[in-house]
């Protein structure tokens, strides 16, 4: 694990996302600031460390990992390399035992080990690294090599700036050659490990069109194997796939953008994930695909997708909290409101915790508050006031202020001063829809605190249009059950009817129901949650075969005579 | 060459006579079509020249209108499907026309038709993706577009209920060309059940007088007349509405009916749990 700083950076980043600080911020930043947040919850799964960790080396890129590439080469390789070297090559280890003992929590932990090693991965320790790893002479030689070919391609490239690195690469060759006499498989996994640093190592490095072209090749060779052990591998590489073709150069919102071209093959991936039931693939590449249809504003597509295809039950939580995400997100611009609700509050509550997913938290929670805004709920003061997010949400704090109030004046400001913010947020269109919620607040208000009101007031006091306008929307609040009132139209005027006692009607019981289905629903998870070591069960066999037979001399025992009372209730409670 | 020929030939006629009937213009469209095809261009591939793109573009846009002033939303609503991946096209593979261009209208009408059939949800996609290809920036741009502006503030209006407002903007010059008019009828028998089902719960009782403003009727005898298809009574000139008394009774069974079960459910649930 990455230590503190790592954990900490994010965060500030985070704080800075909402702030001002986004608008002044250079284009590359920004953007990815921009990005973050869905990002940063792209990046949360599983290997969750990994993603959040992208934050970091990316604010230091420019300035220090550059020149860790130029400096280092000379004298300061031989500790953080050496290290690297070793960092890298003890995932091999897991891996094998991943295959061996088929079980993908080995593959896991070498995921997420590689946070803390793409800070200090550069090129040449990449190559080093690989040229160490294979024999030159495998039965499978071609592939080996292909791949180095693929991965020789960025050394060249950044090798034109600082010279020790051309001899680097060379070097490697020669070790390549040195080592031909280990004859030993290479699994499948470590070349895909591999390119998945190779990935990172691009992304890292902005370099996109590279990270692109590659990881096409890497995609094409992934989906020549079907082994369930790479599972957790390949869901990671679709997934640097898809964000370097984010990245290219008309961006997402264009329909020109690469986002588009990729499509075919990530749903390819997907029709491949399910009959495979590949769970880990299915699930991001069902994530990702969303993303894409989203960034494009392709609702429709998105919808299709959701409604032909099934996400995994058991996908790892943070995957279904981005499902989640992008769920609740697709239908609350269909309108779908109630449904956009639960989904976005699942997917917050899901959201991990920790500070590296707080991009992703904030991004759910203000598209939560804009939805529970457009239901005509008011949301929880508490939740501006967590020390994290009380900058990211102060726009919609404000937001909330003028729906509470019903004050269609101060409604519009606010927009009109955060259209910027909105905006990038994604929730602009949806915050339009809240002017008739604001309406319909300021009628109730009114009718709360008069018990007859004239039509003319209310015109003036919401800044209606006219007295018509005002007796229309005031009827239609009445239907729709905003408001419990009479109209007068011989003489003009609202009158309100006595607000009867809640608690006669079936509001609380529907209320503690609805509760008690959570908390009976919380208790069926829970215990799906639990794990069940394998084979545990033939132990408790033995143990209660052995209970069994002591049982059984007990009884003997007895029957001989040679056992008292005492003794056997104490026999007993030790079983 | 001389497919594409006859085309433009065809284009042009559907363009300058746009008073063809139904059945004279789908004879010409199925003509155009069939050039189209001919021409291998009913979609567009990226091998595609430009100028056929341009062609193909046009028919269906001609298309469109004229299923739209033959009010006939099925065929309208295939020719904008058919147009979206044209529209999807990067500007330098197929221009977006400039004055000529129709893609707004048909946008807007689209949003129109989505409007009228309260297919909201799909109103509420194509209105994000609109937002989204321009380039985010241009939401007032939309707003105040001719074409496209005017469904979105139907649809605001019908939203809050200023049904007056939206009767306004039917009437007289506000509709932004012919085409949108063909709308008109539909809206106005929609805000008018609107009006009277919002009135069934307002008020208790309406002058016959006023009501006839109310709901945009021209005469009492046409007021007279709506009442009777809602079921409503007249009595020495107000209007008085049915009261829903009668379906309390059932919904008080209903309710203990709900509670039995809900407690049933919770009992089966404690029996897994203990």
């Amino acid at each position: 694990m990455p230590g503190k700083t790592p954990d900490k950076e994010p965060v500030e980043n985070g704080g800075y996302r909402g702030g001002n600080d986004m608008k002044d911020k250079p284009k590359p930043k920004s953007k990815k600031n921009a990005k973050e947040g869905e990002d940063e919850m792209t990046v949360v799964v599983p290997p969750s460390k990994k993603q959040n960790s992208a934050p970091p080396p990316d604010v230091e890129d420019g300035d220090v990992a550059m020149d860790v590439d130029n400096a280092d080469d000379g004298e300061a390789k031989v500790d953080p390399v050496v290290q690297t070297l070793s960092d890298v090559k003890s995932n091999f280890a897991l891996l094998d035992r991943a295959v061996v003992l088929f079980d993908a929590r080995f593959t896991l932990r070498a995921l997420r080990s590689i946070s803390s090693i793409r800070k200090r991965l550069t090129p040449d320790i990449l190559a080093q690294a690989i040229s160490e790893a294979y024999p030159a002479s495998t039965p499978s030689d071609a592939l080996p090599r292909q791949f180095l070919s693929a991965l020789g391609r960025p050394d060249v490239q950044l090798g034109r700036q600082p010279g020790p690195e051309m001899e680097i690469d060379s070097e490697p060759k020669a070790g390549k050659n040195g080592a031909k006499k280990e004859v030993k498989d290479i699994i499948p996994e470590i070349d895909v490990f591999f390119g998945i640093l190779t990935q990172v190592l691009f992304h890292d490095n902005k370099m996109w069109q590279q990270g692109l072209e590659f990881s096409r090749f890497l995609v094409d060779r992934i989906q020549s194997f079907n082994r369930r052990t790479l599972d957790s591998l390949s869901a990671k590489v679709y997934f640097y796939y898809s964000l370097f073709a984010e990245q290219l150069a008309p961006l997402p919102p264009s329909p020109q953008s690469p986002i588009v071209s990729i499509r075919p093959v990530l749903l390819a991936a997907l029709r491949t994930a399910v009959l495979r039931k590949d769970v880990d693939t299915q699930a991001s590449v069902i994530v990702l695909l969303l993303r894409n249809y989203l960034l494009t504003s392709h609702i429709s597509q998105a919808d299709l997708l959701v409604q032909h295809s099934q996400f995994p039950e058991n996908a790892a939580n943070n995957q279904v909290a981005r499902y989640l995400y992008y769920l609740g997100r697709t239908r609350a611009i269909q309108l779908r409101y109630t449904e956009a609700h639960e989904h976005l509050t699942a997917a917050t509550r899901k959201a991990p915790s920790s500070a590296c997913a707080l991009g992703f938290s904030q991004t759910a929670t203000k598209l939560l508050l804009v939805v529970e805004l457009l239901m005509g709920d008011i949301p929880d003061r508490a939740t501006f006031r967590q020390p994290t997010f009380e900058a990211a949400l102060h726009p919609y704090f404000l937001l909330v202020q003028a729906v509470r109030v019903g004050n269609l004046e101060d409604f519009e400001t606010i927009i009109a001063e955060h259209v910027d913010t909105f905006r990038r947020d994604g929730t602009y269109t949806l915050i339009l829809r809240l002017r008739q919620n604001v309406i319909k607040t300021g009628i109730r208000m009114m009718s709360l605190s008069y018990s007859r009101i004239s039509l003319r007031d209310i015109c003036i006091r919401l800044h209606l249009g006219s007295e018509e306008s005002a007796e229309y929307i005031v009827a239609k609040a009445i239907r729709d059950g905003v408001i419990e009132a009479t109209l007068d139209r011989e003489r003009g005027f609202m009158k309100s009817k006595e607000i009867g006692d809640v608690y006669a009607t079936r509001e609380p019981g529907e209320a503690f129901h609805d509760r008690i289905n959570a908390c009976l629903a919380l208790h069926d998870e829970s215990v799906k949650a639990m794990r069940f070591p394998m084979n545990q069960h033939r132990l408790e066999l033995k143990s209660a075969q052995e209970a069994r037979e002591r049982e059984r001399e007990m009884a003997k025992e007895i029957q001989d005579g040679d056992l008292d009372e005492d003794d056997l209730g104490g026999e007993f409670e030790g079983m | 060459m001389s497919a594409e020929n006859q085309l433009s030939k065809i284009i042009s006629q559907l363009k300058s006579s746009p008073n063809l009937s139904y059945s004279e213009s789908s004879a010409l469209l199925s003509q155009a079509k069939l050039a189209l095809l001919k021409l291998n261009a009913l979609t567009p591939a990226t091998t595609s020249d430009p100028a056929l793109l341009a062609l193909a573009r046009d028919t269906y846009e001609a298309g469109a209108l004229a299923s739209i002033r033959a009010k006939n939303p099925e065929s309208f609503t295939r020719y904008v499907s058919q147009l979206q991946p044209f529209y999807e096209l990067p500007p330098n593979v197929l221009p977006a026309a400039g004055a000529g261009g129709e893609r707004k209208k048909i946008t807007g009408l689209y949003l129109l038709l989505l409007l009228t059939q309260g297919r909201y949800a799909e109103f509420h996609s194509e209105l994000e993706s609109l937002s989204a290809r321009d380039g985010g920036a241009s939401n007032e741009h939309i707003e105040s577009d001719k074409y496209l502006g005017y469904p979105i503030r139907l649809e605001r209006w019908l939203m809050e209920g200023s049904y007056d407002r939206v009767w306004k903007a039917m009437k007289k010059g506000e509709v932004p060309c012919e085409e949108f008019g063909v709308f008109s009828d539909i809206l106005t028998y929609q805000i008018r059940s609107e009006i009277a089902s919002s009135s069934e719960r307002a008020y208790p009782s309406l002058p016959l007088s006023s009501t006839k403003s109310l709901l945009f009727l021209d005469s009492e005898g046409a007021v007279v007349d709506f009442a009777r298809s809602r079921g409503w009574t007249i009595k020495d000139g107000h209007i008085y509405f049915p009261t829903e008394a009668d379906e309390e009774g059932e919904q008080g069974q209903e309710a203990s009916k709900v509670v039995i079960e809900n407690t049933l459910g919770y009992a089966r649930q404690l029996e897994t749990i203990v």
